[in-house]
Parts: structure tokens; sequence; C-alpha cells
């Protein structure tokens, strides 16, 4: 169902495309799998927000295991998926998050509002000419990892 | 340490109509500053009603007396001119009374602004005492003339300014017509010359006398056109040789009016040019003198509409300090181009990157692409040696010695 509403992603091209083509909007990358569970319900709530963030916000979905991808996957050092990285004007946009990773986020969203919570900052932020944002989701609702240095 | 806001009784704010707990801070709120000035200015201009009949006084007569009525908002109370002789008299005397005067000091105190507003809202003694004097010199004059006027006028009005216009026609009528040159306007302008023009068709119906007394000028120069009224053919008869015959019209005018309130029909040959109207699906005349600039106007907008319709996304101005301004900006005019057909450069490199601060780098966002292309460059280089070298085929192991028997067996 979500793949009806959101673009699915599997060349560089079409990667660079939509973050050239996107202006003035916060771009939401997700990374991921469609089969994995946890990026199905990533894509359901993303989804279900799509309309409500429409006017200053676009998702696309990119899938991890195209072969044209991986350049990305590793100059966006992701190691756990789903991954959603945000860009606004072509500029990536840090979340701080209380994480160790602020480049991105990784994990599901628990609810939609959330999610349209942490767009509506990077929107505010990046308006503002901040490269990185303070996340509005309190800590229980952020989903936990350990980030590994190369395997380490 | 901020201290505890004090709770105090709940009042009822009569500026505000609502009840509140702030105390007397109240009264320093905006919203309570704004309204109390609508609430002020509201007083004032009944105030300055009054003070008009405190200039002029004029008769009040007995089936009148009961609409002429005023609230003092001060004194929470509804004066009456019950029993009054002259118009708004028991208003004037109460306006000018010590009581009122203590209501207005206790009501700005609560409420209000500074107490230099005072004398806005009171009357003093001597303004009084004048009034007083002419009522009394009105009262000798009038004995006679009051109860004529009264049989004339028999619609009731409830405005009390058209007391004092009846007041001036009784006077007019009285007074030799070759002692005066000039009268009061009495009407308003629109309606009088409608009432008075001699245009053929035009039925003198009457008209709908919306007579406000305090538009008094007396003039001096009889008019000739009234600017913006296509019926000044014929003058208001404000001249002396024709005031007696006038004077007749203004009459019967004058019962006709208040009897049935009529409309007065304009003929319409005269309304009707050459041109055509309304109905006759003709241009407004406003258009007419602009056709030349209304069309360039309407292109300019269209020109304006599709220029701002190619710029993609939003037409307001945005924040120039906003993340990728430049970018962005370039990235608009490059499509702009595009779209309209220039060949640009649409082909994006492929080792194009986004500008992205990676996870394990410290410094700059263009040391961590340079950093991740080195990484690149490497893996290629490996990549390339490893597919470079051939496939080295598995053999099994001759030894020297059967290498060199084998040798020469093959040379011998």
């Amino acid at each position: 169902m979500s793949s009806l509403l959101l673009k699915t992603l599997t060349k560089k091209e079409e990667i660079d495309r939509i973050i050239r083509d996107t202006i003035d909007e916060v771009l939401v990358l997700r990374f991921g799998r469609c089969t994995d569970t946890v990026c199905l319900q990533h894509d359901d709530i993303l989804a279900k927000s799509v309309t409500d963030v429409s006017k200053f916000a676009k998702v696309a979905l990119v899938d991890v295991d195209s072969e044209d991808v991986q350049v990305y996957v590793k100059y966006f050092d992701i190691t756990w998926f789903p991954s959603t990285v945000f860009f606004f004007n072509a500029h990536h946009m840090k979340l701080d998050s209380g994480t160790a990773d602020h480049t991105k986020w990784v994990g599901a969203f628990h609810i939609k509002q959330d999610f349209i919570d942490v767009v509506e900052v990077i929107y505010r932020g990046a308006m503002k000419g901040k490269m990185i944002v303070q996340c509005p989701v309190p800590p229980e609702r952020i989903p936990k990892y350990n980030l590994l240095y190369k395997d380490v | 340490m901020k201290k505890p806001s004090k709770k105090s009784e709940i009042e009822y704010c009569k500026v505000c109509r609502l009840h509140h707990d702030h105390g007397s801070r109240h009264k320093y709120f905006p919203r309570h500053k704004y309204l109390l000035s609508t609430f002020l200015d509201r007083f004032r201009t009944k105030i300055a009603d009054v003070r008009f009949f405190l200039k002029n006084p004029s008769v009040l007569r007995p089936q009148e007396q009961s609409q002429n009525r005023v609230w003092c908002v001060f004194c929470d109370e509804d004066i009456v001119e019950l029993g009054s002789s002259f118009a708004c008299s028991k208003a004037i005397n109460h306006f000018a009374s010590s009581d009122h005067l203590g209501n207005i000091k206790q009501f700005l105190s609560k409420n209000g602004p500074a107490m230099d507003c005072i004398d806005d809202f009171r009357i003093t003694e001597a303004n009084v005492a004048k009034w007083e004097k002419k009522c009394q010199s009105l009262g000798n004059e009038d004995a006679s003339s009051f109860k004529g006027s009264c049989e004339q006028l028999s619609g009731t009005s409830n405005d009390i300014h058209n007391k004092l216009a009846f007041k001036t026609m009784d006077k007019i009528e009285n007074v030799p017509a070759h002692h005066i040159n000039v009268l009061p306007l009495q009407y308003n302008t629109n309606e009088y010359q409608i009432s008075h023009s001699e245009l053929p068709g035009v039925a003198h119906y009457g008209s709908y006398l919306n007579m406000d007394a305090s538009h008094l000028p007396l003039r001096t120069d009889p008019p000739t056109n009234l600017p913006g009224n296509g019926f000044g053919k014929h003058s208001i008869p404000f001249r002396s040789k024709d005031y007696p015959s006038n004077q007749e019209e203004e009459n019967k005018q004058i019962k006709g009016s208040y009897s049935s309130p009529v409309m007065t029909s304009i003929s319409s040959s005269h309304s009707s040019d050459a041109c055509g109207n309304v109905h006759s699906g003709a241009p407004p005349p406003w258009l007419d003198a602009n056709d030349g600039n209304s069309s360039n106007v309407q292109l300019n907008q269209s020109d304006m509409s599709s220029f701002q319709a190619k710029i993609p996304g939003k037409t307001r101005k945005l924040n120039p300090n906003r993340v990728g301004a430049a970018w962005a900006e370039r990235r608009k005019i490059e499509m702009e181009m595009e779209k309209r057909g220039h060949a640009m450069n649409s082909k994006v490199d492929a080792d194009w990157l986004p500008n992205f601060g990676r996870v394990w780098q410290s410094g700059t966002r263009k040391e961590s692409r340079k950093e991740f292309e080195k990484e690149k460059r490497k893996l290629i280089k490996t990549e390339s040696i490893s597919t470079e070298s051939e496939p080295v085929e598995i053999q099994p192991y001759i030894s020297k010695r059967a290498r060199r028997e084998s040798g020469e067996n093959g040379s011998g």
C-alpha cells in the first residue's frame, strides 16, 4: 500500500534527481527493505503522513538491495534499516535525537505525529539557516541502537 | 523569586461587560483600554448632542418628551425629559450636578484613563446659566408661534435634531421675506434639489427628509450648480425675490413628507444619455475612459501571473539565509531555462554527491566528501587490481629431475 503513495528509488540517478529537484522543501529518504517488518511499519507511518506534510516535505523510499544505490549506503554510513535521511535544498539536515548518530533517524516512528513533528522541526530549522535541529520526539519513543565503528 | 499573584474577588467590569478576578490590574489590560476608549467615545457623542441643545435651546413638545431621553453611563440612570419644557433640560441639569461629577471621578478612578478628561463628560455651571437665559428669552418669543407649528407638523419624529429644524422653520415663517437674503440649509442637498427641480416628468411626491439639524451653514451665495449632481440645472432658490413662493412649496413639501415618506422619482429622459445604461448593456462610464489602460493593465497582470507560475514553489519571498538558499536560486533558474527549452547541462555528473556530514568524520562537509571519494578510489583500485590479475591455473607439481629428463628426451 505504501508503495502506491511513495516513490521507490532504485538508481543513483533517480536519487540525484529527486535531491536536486526538491527545492525549499524537506526531502525524506528512507533507506530500507520493503520486506522487513520494521521497514513496513515505518513505511506505513510515512504513507499516512505524506499528505499532511505535502506542503513542505517530500517522501521517497530507497531500496537498499539495489546495487546502484550502494554508493549512497556507504556515503551515508547506513548500517541499520530502516534509516531515514533528511535533506533541504540538497543539503543534509542533521537531527540531534540523543542517540549516537545525528546524521539520520534510525528505526521506525511510533506514531504519525512524531514524524510530522520531526519534519516540521527540520523545516523550521532549515528556513532559519540551521543545519542541525533538536528532535522533538520524547526519549521513550526514540529507537535505541548501538553504533559500531568499522565493525568494532 | 516571583511573588505569587494574589487572587482578588470576582468583579464585573462595566466596560468590558465581563466578570474577572484581575482586581485593580484589570484597567491596564489593553483590551480593557480599547473597549474603554470606544465606550467613552459613544458617551461623548451623546454629550455632544446635549451640548448642542445647550448652545441652541429649543422648545420640547409634550408628545416628544418621552422620546427625548439619555442614559448616563456614570450614574447608571435614564434621564427622561418628562415635564420639561425645553429639549434636554433635565439632561443638562444632570450633567451639571455634583452627583454626576462624583460618579465620573469614581468611574475614572476604577476603570479608566487619567482624570483630565472629566470635563468632556460634564457641563459647567456657567454654561448652564447661559442656557437658562436663552431659554427664558425663547420662552417669551415662542408663546405665540408654538401652537401654530404644532398644527402644521402632524408627523412624529424620533430624532431630537428635527426639533431644531422645526424651530428654524417656524422662525422663517414669521420673518418677513425682504429682511433676509439667506436661509439656513434645512434639508440635505440632494433631496431638496430633487424635490424642487422643475424638469419635465418629475413627480412631486415629496421627499423623504432626513433632517440633520447639525448641518446649518448659512449660505451667502446662491449656488447654481452643486457638484456631482446632474440635476443642477435649477438652483436652489435662495434669492429674496423667489422666497415667498418657495416658502409655500417648502411647507407643502414638509406636510407631504412627514405624513408619508415617499421617494421622489427621477426623470428617465434626463438620466439616460445616448450612451445607454445598465439595462441596455452599455459599459460603465469609468471603463470607457480607461479602455486602453485597462486592457494594458490586464496584459501586464497576465504576464506577471505567467512569470510567477513558471517559478515553482511559493511566490512569497523566502528567507535568504535559509539552508541552501544560493543553491536553490541557481537551481530554480536552471529549471526555468530547461523548461523554456534551452539546452542546459541537464545531465548530472554520475559522481555527484549531495552535501552530507558523515558519522565518523570531523571537519567540514566538503572534507567528508573528499574522504569518501578517496575511499572510493582506493576501493576501485583494489578491485581493479584483483580483476586485472589472470586466473591462475592449478597444475600438478613436476620435479626438477622430471623436467630435466623430459627436456633431454625432447632434445635427444
